[in-house]
């Protein structure tokens, strides 16, 4: 077999060993291929120079340990993750199917509840009382209108026979309380959840309660 | 170019070796004639072992590890410069194959599978490596090369063959430390590299030849001198 210069290149980079043979033939007459094919062994030869083979006695045991660790926590999560070992069993279009039921179950449920849930119209309206809320009021006014009564009681004595015009000034502005407790009372009677008849009913008392008490302060 | 301070002095310093390591040729299906009993032994062996690793026997892995820990440390090693960070990729790779052995097919051997595992493993290594350099802005404590000692002093071959590597494209570099270094056959290179046998064969060559213009001296001021 004869090969050439131009072969050279070619033997080099995927020739076979009867190519190479007539190759180092024709170095031998070839000074350039020749200087060629040796400069080309030398790169081989001289990548032995990166090869290290030293042990390391230290590495395997260093990677038995990683992966005895590595094998120990799969274990651990694979026992944790047991009771969802039904899942593989399904292929992923019927777990995709029962998820999608799932959430088909979960929107009727969340309608049905919300369709029959209980009606409670009056909490709506916070200008209106609680009959629980009625009842507590109604008790509280009846206390305090007691005690303004007695209050009223202790001031009867100036009343009648008011000593000073301020006395008499303050006679007149409890006839005028007097007469709107009654009214707002008459409503209230009518009307017991409004509110806002039993909030002005309390301001009326408070303020029937402040001039009793300027009435007992004014005592000579 | 900065190669003028690594070229070999290839008379001086490689001719004294012996020439038969570079005449290398790998025995091509002509002469083969099918495949060797020694080849199939090799491949249910292979196959046991990928099965013993897959059954989690840590033996399996030993055995891996008593058959091909020092190459691929070699190999981590010229890839990444140097040795702790290459028995750190070479500890990752085994983690790896334990990680994902189960999704080992068989399509290529588990020797290979695993190399390549190695490879790609030092490259995302590098990689890492790169960016801390670059968030530190300082690579002098990086570098893991070694330099050579005084500028006039001439490197070592390893020094020049690792600085000359460097400059290589990373298919270059692979398939000339598999090769060359590490005895790897064109067929082995293709499965670790995902490349045809004729790519690895002609990457080689390209290799070789950018290696040899980088580390040849000169043509002109060795005419001078000659």
């Amino acid at each position: 077999m004869n090969v050439t210069c131009s072969d050279r290149d070619g033997i080099f980079e995927d020739g076979k060993p009867t190519e190479w043979a007539a190759l180092e033939a024709h170095a031998a007459t070839c000074p350039q291929c020749a200087e060629e094919v040796r400069a080309w062994k030398s790169l081989s030869i001289a990548a032995e120079a990166l090869r290290d083979y030293s042990a390391s006695p230290s590495l395997w045991p260093r990677i038995e340990r990683a992966l005895a660790e590595e094998a120990a926590q799969n274990a651990q999560c694979a026992e944790r993750k047991s009771w969802l070992s039904f899942l593989p069993s399904f292929s992923p279009a019927w777990q995709m199917a029962l998820a999608g039921a799932f959430v088909l179950v979960l929107t009727i449920s969340g309608g049905w509840i919300y369709y029959h849930r209980p009606v409670r119209t009056v909490d709506n309206d916070n200008s209106l009382l609680q009959s629980s809320a009625l009842k507590e009021v109604e008790s509280a006014e009846t206390v305090y209108e007691r005690a303004i009564d007695k209050l009223a009681a202790e001031a009867k004595p100036q009343l009648e026979n008011p000593a000073t015009p301020l006395l008499a000034n303050y006679q007149e502005k409890l006839l005028v309380l007097d007469s709107a407790i009654s009214d707002l009372r008459a409503q209230a009677g009518t009307n017991p959840s409004n509110a806002q008849l039993r909030y002005q009913l309390l301001a009326m008392y408070q303020e029937k309660q402040h001039t009793l008490e300027e009435v007992l302060e004014a005592k000579p | 170019m900065g190669t003028m301070g690594l070229a070999l002095p290839w008379k001086a310093r490689i001719s004294s070796l012996p020439r038969e390591r570079g005449t290398r040729v790998e025995p091509s299906e002509h002469f083969a004639g099918g495949p060797s009993r020694t080849a199939v032994d090799a491949l249910s062996e292979d196959a046991a072992l990928a099965a013993a690793c897959r059954s989690g026997d840590l033996r399996a892995y030993e055995r891996l590890y008593a058959m091909h820990g020092e190459r691929m440390k070699n190999l981590a090693r010229n890839v990444l410069g140097n040795p702790i960070d290459a028995e750190d990729a070479v500890q990752e790779t085994f983690l790896k194959v334990q990680r994902s052995i189960a999704s080992f097919r068989g399509q290529s051997s588990f020797v290979t599978w695993t190399y390549r595992i190695l490879i790609n493993t030092c490259y995302d290594a590098r990689r890492t490596r790169l960016r801390k350099r670059e968030v530190a802005n300082d690579d002098s404590e990086e570098t893991p090369r070694p330099e050579p000692r005084a500028p006039g002093a001439h490197p070592s071959l390893r020094m020049a063959l690792e600085r000359a590597l460097a400059k290589l494209t990373r298919h270059q570099r692979d398939v000339f430390l598999l090769y060359e270094v590490e005895g790897f056959r064109h067929a082995e290179i293709a499965g670790m590299l995902e490349m045809t046998e004729t790519a690895s064969k002609n990457t080689l060559f390209q290799a070789k030849k950018n290696l040899r213009q980088m580390l040849e001296p000169p043509r002109s001021s060795a005419a001078e001198t000659g």
